[in-house]
């Protein structure tokens, strides 16, 4: 069950990607490209075969996890730029490009930094599951290594929670407003992710679903939006003015 | 609530008892798929009733009277109320019977259709105009229409607000909203589009009636109210089209 979200989630972000290659070559939007594009890799390092792979080559000592965290860092930051500017969000905008969010952003990355060094993570494994199950200093290391990894994704989508919701009961044309929906359910999910450490083992499969939620309902949410522009550029303009004085 | 199919067919029975469905579709050019498609349903459109009664020259609202659900429409029409006419009256048309009332040449004559430009001898536009299902309500709500109505129907005040503001109204609930309000059952599904004001039961020329018992103090503004509602309509609409353009800009 899991293994079938996390393959659709890369599919959906590699075919997301893909989907951008005209608009890289003629040039518009191209941040989009690298924002699905860093997504398709997040998700790829997030599963098993493809992680383990990886992380053989880089040494095996899970710095591909580490990598993974910086690249979902480039991908939120960019991502909540980008929807921040088109959703007209200028405290979102300014949380996440400000000084706050380069305070945040700043911190986090050191933390992240410092708690992984300060681990023995040596062995290759997903989710670093192997390290944190060696003793108990390395158990509570990966847990705020977690912790950090995961605040500053919850930071940027907190930034732009609340315009999404907005956005969303506006009187927006109706495929944006789904968008915009869609893009405020994965920043809910990726904000309960802050919420892992207490749920119970036994519910740990709740964890992959809020994180691929998240994933698939931006992926989601963002061609839904390029799918009602190609939508009506095709149609004729109609402007249409209430008083037809003929 | 649309009419149910058997009821349907007994009505077609009764007015048209010898044309085939091909030649009734023909005849009121409603489409035939889309007819079959509403008989499989189970669930026939006013809007079919209405145009297949024009076809056969039987009055819509008798028609409409034939099924349960619009019994009450068999009565004798009620003719509508002043505030009824005006609010069937476009906002364009509001505007012009003030510049032509106040148009230097004229002085308020109050000769109706005749004005002192030769070139404009002007008509009221038909009902209904784009903002006409609201502005009817508008013009029989005494402050406490809305309750009675999602009372009456059970529907939630907020969906009732939305239909008003895409200019739409089911027809049981413009019937509804008639019985709320006290007045002549048909006002909304005149207001609606669904029937002619003829087929109501108003007066040809009532608009216009009511349109010149105004003073000049109401109509002036009345305008102004409506101008004042249709500028904040458009200021929405570009805005949200300005968002729309910022959105692909940045993510399309």
């Amino acid at each position: 069950m899991i293994e079938i979200l996390q393959w659709t989630t890369l599919v959906a972000c590699a075919a997301a990607t893909l989907s951008r290659i005209p608009n890289l070559v003629r040039k518009k939007n191209r941040s989009l490209f690298y924002i699905f594009a860093l997504m398709t890799v997040a998700t790829l390092l997030s599963i098993k075969a493809p992680y383990l792979a990886i992380d053989g080559m880089l040494g095996n000592t899970n710095v591909a996890n580490l990598l993974l965290r910086f690249i979902i860092f480039g991908a939120i930051y960019f991502l909540g730029m980008r929807i921040a500017k088109g959703f007209g969000d200028v405290h979102g905008l300014q949380f996440i490009r400000g000084r706050a969010g380069t305070v945040v952003l700043g911190l986090i990355s050191l933390a992240l930094l410092i708690l992984f060094a300060l681990m023995d993570s040596e062995g290759s494994s997903v989710g670093m599951m192997d390290v944190y199950a060696k003793d108990e200093r390395n158990r509570l290391l990966v847990e705020y290594y977690g912790a950090a990894g995961r605040a500053y994704p919850a930071y940027v989508c907190l930034a732009i929670l609340p315009a999404m919701l907005r956005a969303a009961g506006s009187t927006l044309p109706a495929m944006l407003r789904i968008s915009a929906l869609l893009l405020a359910v994965g920043g809910i999910a990726i904000t309960l992710s802050l919420l892992f450490p207490v749920i119970p083992p036994a519910l740990g499969y709740l964890t992959f679903i809020i994180n691929y939620t998240a994933i698939l309902c931006f992926v989601f949410g963002l061609m839904l939006i390029w799918l009602a522009k190609a939508m009506a550029r095709r149609k004729v303009p109609e402007h249409i003015r209430k008083p037809a004085g003929t | 609530m649309p009419l149910p199919a058997k009821a349907f067919q007994r009505w077609l029975h009764g007015i048209a008892p010898d044309t085939s469905m091909a030649d009734v579709c023909r005849l009121s050019q409603v489409k035939r798929t889309t007819l079959a498609q509403q008989l499989v349903r189970g669930k026939v459109a006013e809007a079919t009733v209405v145009s297949i009664s024009r076809a056969f020259n039987v009055s819509p609202v008798t028609s409409l009277a034939y099924f349960e659900v619009y019994r009450d429409l068999a009565g004798p029409l009620v003719p509508p109320t002043r505030q009824e006419l005006v609010s069937q009256i476009a906002t364009v048309d509001l505007l012009r019977a003030v510049i032509a009332r106040t148009a230097p040449e004229e002085g308020g004559g109050g000769a109706e259709e005749s004005t002192a430009r030769p070139a404009e001898s002007w008509e009221l536009s038909p009902v209904p105009h784009a903002t006409s299902v609201k502005n009817w309500v508008d013009a029989i709500d005494d402050g406490e229409l809305r309750h009675r109505v999602s009372a009456a129907t059970g529907i939630a005040p907020q969906n009732y607000s939305a239909q008003l503001t895409a200019n739409r109204l089911a027809p049981e609930v413009a019937i509804a909203t008639s019985r709320a309000a006290g007045v002549g059952l048909a006002g909304g599904l005149v207001a609606t589009g669904l029937i002619t004001e003829a087929e109501a039961g108003w007066a040809a020329g009532a608009r216009r009636a009511a349109l010149d018992g105004l003073s000049d103090g109401e109509l002036t503004a009345l305008a102004g109210d409506r101008l004042q509602t249709l500028g904040k309509a458009l200021r929405r609409q570009e805005h949200d089209q300005e968002q729309t353009e910022k959105i692909w800009e940045n993510l399309g």
